[in-house]
């Protein structure tokens, strides 16, 4: 059984139909790359799973359960708990700008009680270690580089130990010469075996990590296969001339 | 002048200072927290609540603080029928005035440091798994105050000096006493001495606002 299943959502703002019955399911391990230009809907499809946007229709469920379904919301409650199991990292790190980077990781299980000091701060630096920022725990965000912001984001994602992590862009507001330290954090994981969906426009990640890949446009999902195949042998129009113009640019 | 002279007319005009700053200090304890809650009720979903408190904010900013202080001490009285239960101390009065002054503008300057913080972290914190409440009091507060931190400091050092009001509504405070001994003496030092005075406080306040900026900074 997947452990996320989507069926037929959709989502409108106002007029505009941003997505149009997106159907995909993720397996344990999968490591989905999301491809298509700007305004597809790559963004709000990602949102949608972790209820940061309310979807107008379709189905979402993580293990069976579902935070929506035929357009309907469970009780809060159960949402929240069902979309725990999902972490976020976003295009801008999002980062807690008033608190160390310790303090970003370790901020959301003590408020929510989940384990004690000692075993959040073990947990925290052990994160810290694996994404090579260990001597950075106690510096405030704004010392940090994007690289190093978005590795911190991507640890305090993990605090929660997810079983789906999603990834909006995660190096598309770094510098080129940072985003190598980002993508081998996200590599390293994939081959740990966690599951990601990753909104991407690294092809060459996509290649060489991702195990399927879903290729969006105008809020469909136009073509989606193995990552190699679409990349280099896509059979869809739109996808031609989308990966056409991003390999000239 | 003599030193004696000098230290004749010091002594009253710190009983003087002291009334400024107890008033001073009532005031920004009092019309923070009010200021405050009133931003949130601006913010809030109750529309009617909402359109009150714009409504109040914009009332209390749009008039002269002195004619609302004038209207708290010597108004209110005069109403038929209840005004009379409406005699007020002078000094509480116009601790009134000021606490209900100050709050709309301290509403604001939060209102303002509210919307700089950015919608990714409502996101995060809620992705997170954090509640409302949670994100307001651990995320967004501490932002936002440490945003509104300059514009609280700026309307700190403006009700200092908002204080000299209360001359207008007869409550003996630091004017008042360098006003009498200039009338009493002929001389001009009482005023001298009433500036530096003021200037000593608002001095205080700004080291005071300066150390916390520094202490709370994060970019
Ligand atoms: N909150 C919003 N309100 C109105 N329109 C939005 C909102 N968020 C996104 N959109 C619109 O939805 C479309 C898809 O956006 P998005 O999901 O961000 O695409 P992508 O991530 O693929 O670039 C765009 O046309 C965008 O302008
Ligand atoms: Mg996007």
């Amino acid at each position: 059984m997947p452990i996320l299943e989507v069926e037929n959502i959709k989502k409108s703002f106002d007029s505009l139909e941003v997505l149009k019955q997106i159907s995909f399911e993720v397996n344990k391990n999968d490591v989905i790359a999301v491809i298509g230009p700007s305004g597809s809907g790559k963004s709000t499809m990602l949102r949608s799973l972790v209820h940061l946007e309310e979807l107008d229709g379709g189905n979402v469920s993580v293990n069976g359960n579902y935070i929506v379904k035929e357009g309907i919301y469970s009780k809060p409650q159960l949402v929240k708990q069902i979309t725990s199991k999902m972490g976020m990292v976003f295009q801008h790190f999002n980062l807690f700008p008033h608190l160390t980077v310790v303090e970003n990781l370790e901020l959301a299980p003590k408020l929510l009680k989940q384990g004690s000091a000692e075993q959040n701060r073990s947990l925290s630096m052990e994160l810290l270690k694996k994404v090579g920022l260990s001597d950075k725990a106690d510096v405030l965000p704004s010392k940090l580089s994007g690289g190093q912001k978005q590795r911190v984001a991507i640890a305090r994602a993990l605090m929660r130990k997810p079983e789906i992590l999603l990834f909006d862009e995660p190096t598309s507001a770094l510098d080129p010469e940072l985003t190598g330290e980002v993508l081998r954090v996200m590599k390293d994981l994939a081959q740990e075996g966690m599951t990601m969906v990753v909104v991407t426009h690294e092809m060459e990640f996509a290649k060489d990590v991702a195990t399927k890949a879903i290729f969006m446009d105008k809020g469909e999902i136009v073509e989606s296969g193995s990552p190699v195949d679409l990349l280099t042998n896509p059979q869809m129009e739109r996808t031609k001339s989308f990966l056409h113009r991003t390999l000239q640019t | 002048m003599s030193i004696d002279y000098f230290l004749s007319i010091l002594k009253p005009m710190l009983e003087g200072a002291q009334a400024t700053i107890i008033l001073f200090l009532v005031a920004i304890i009092v019309s923070i927290p009010l200021g405050f809650l009133l931003t949130l009720i601006v913010r809030s979903s109750i529309k009617p609540l909402a359109y009150l408190a714009n409504a109040y904010i914009y009332l209390m900013r749009g008039t002269p603080l002195l004619l609302q202080l004038l209207f708290i001490v010597f108004g209110l009285p005069l109403i038929p029928v209840i005004g009379e239960y409406l005699v007020l101390d002078r000094f509480v009065a116009a601790c009134l005035g000021f606490i209900l002054n100050y709050a709309a503008y301290f509403a604001e300057i939060f209102r303002g440091g509210l919307l700089s913080i950015d919608k990714g972290q409502y996101e995060a914190a809620q992705v997170l798994g954090l509640n409302r409440w949670q994100t307001m009091s651990n995320v967004v507060l501490p932002q936002m105050f440490r945003v509104a931190l300059p514009s609280v400091a700026n309307e700190s050092v403006t009700l200092v000096k908002d204080t000299a009001l209360l001359y207008a509504v007869a409550v003996p405070e630091l004017l008042h006493f360098a006003q009498t001994a200039v009338n009493r003496d002929f001389t001009i030092t009482p005023f001298l001495l009433a500036g530096v005075i003021y200037l000593l406080i608002t001095l205080c306040l700004t080291m005071f606002f300066k150390w916390l900026e520094r202490r709370l900074r994060f970019d």
